[in-house]
């Protein structure tokens, strides 16, 4: 049954991407629209190939947090997404109030420390997501059958098949940037709420010191 | 539990007496003593832990995945007449400085107080977020 639904999507997400790609409400395409149109499906692969060495890279150094950060996500979607969208607001107002502090030296340097943990958040938190995407369409969900499966088991294989499944959506204009800046929100809001993975608090309860 | 309950439970040897005088020891020393009805746990009864089967690593799905990814990529990035490495600079460049004006323009008309309300508003959201624990696997 599963297989049959992961077979239907992949084939659902290759017929839609066909169609947008070459619509047939437009019967004629110019040259310059179509090599424009070659050059960005070529820049958006080539991007997703850095994603799935990256994606595998991280997964096999910390396959367990990923996989912590994915089973957050799956528990608590809306909290990961409200996270991840508090986040990126804060993010974009502390870059705010950094950028007016360049006349200042220090304005740069607290720049650009916000600008590696914003992207190492995003990256990491897409890769969970590719985790949780790649478990929710192929995960097994019983012993007997994932006694059975040769190939598609474990964190790597999850992972792989989450970068196929949000790439090939990727491809479809519009409605690919709207996926992935959702993706990448959810991502952000998972990273944070695991403490990538860690699963640790971020900040230590204040407690008075009782008199013995 | 009174005073003799609590000596009875330092030291039970020495105040023996105690279990036939006091009901309320009697009835929980005896349920402490009581042998527990212990049953071997049923793994294939539990659901599937998401740990289970996770080390695997699938190489020939994730070879080959990297593989036609990167021939896709090559194939496309050939027919568009552009090297592998001008796709990637173009995909990854990124206007901050362009965003940064954006947003900066977006929050002006907030003002110096209303800029700093939303900052603190926003900050303080998110910390009450992230001081909730993860639940992902107690839930």
């Amino acid at each position: 049954m599963r297989k049959a639904v992961l077979i239907a999507l992949t084939i659902l997400a290759t017929v839609v991407t066909a169609l947008i790609a070459s619509p047939p409400f437009k019967t004629s395409l110019t040259l310059s629209e179509a090599a424009s149109m070659m050059t960005r499906t070529a820049v958006i692969v080539s991007i997703l190939f850095v994603w799935i060495i990256a994606a595998i890279v991280v997964t096999l150094m910390s396959g367990r947090e990923i996989r912590y950060s994915s089973i957050e996500l799956r528990t608590s979607p809306l909290h990961c997404f409200a996270l991840g969208l508090v986040a990126v607001t804060s993010f974009v107002l502390t870059a705010i109030l950094f950028s007016y502090l360049i006349p200042y030296v220090v304005g740069i340097p607290l720049l650009i420390a916000l600008a590696v943990f914003a992207i190492l958040t995003k990256i990491y938190g897409t890769i969970a997501v590719f985790h949780a995407v790649g478990a929710i369409v192929a995960n097994a969900r019983s012993r007997e059958d994932l006694a059975k499966r040769r190939w598609l088991r474990g964190d790597l294989a999850l992972v792989v098949i989450g970068v196929l499944l949000l790439g090939a959506i990727r491809l479809i204009p519009v409605v690919g940037v709207v996926a992935w800046g959702i993706a990448s929100v959810f991502g952000i809001g998972t990273a944070l709420a695991t403490k990538f993975g860690r699963r640790e608090p971020w900040f230590l309860v204040w407690r008075p010191i009782s008199a013995e | 539990m009174n005073e003799a309950c609590q000596r009875y439970a330092e030291d039970p040897e020495g105040n023996a007496a105690h279990l036939s005088e006091c009901r309320t020891c009697r009835e929980m020393y005896a349920m402490l003593d009581a042998p527990i009805d212990s049953q071997p746990v049923r793994v294939e009864a539990l659901p599937l832990a998401a740990w289970e089967g996770a080390a695997y690593r699938s190489w020939p799905l994730v070879i080959g995945g990297a593989l036609a990814l990167a021939a896709v990529a090559l194939g496309l990035c050939a027919a568009a007449g552009i090297s592998p490495l001008a796709a990637l600079e173009a995909g990854a460049r990124f206007d901050w400085r362009g965003l940064l004006q954006m947003a900066t323009q977006a929050v002006r008309p907030l003002g110096p107080i209303g800029f700093s309300a939303l900052f603190v508003a926003v900050n303080i959201v998110l910390i009450l977020l992230l001081r909730r624990a993860p639940r992902g696997i107690d839930a």
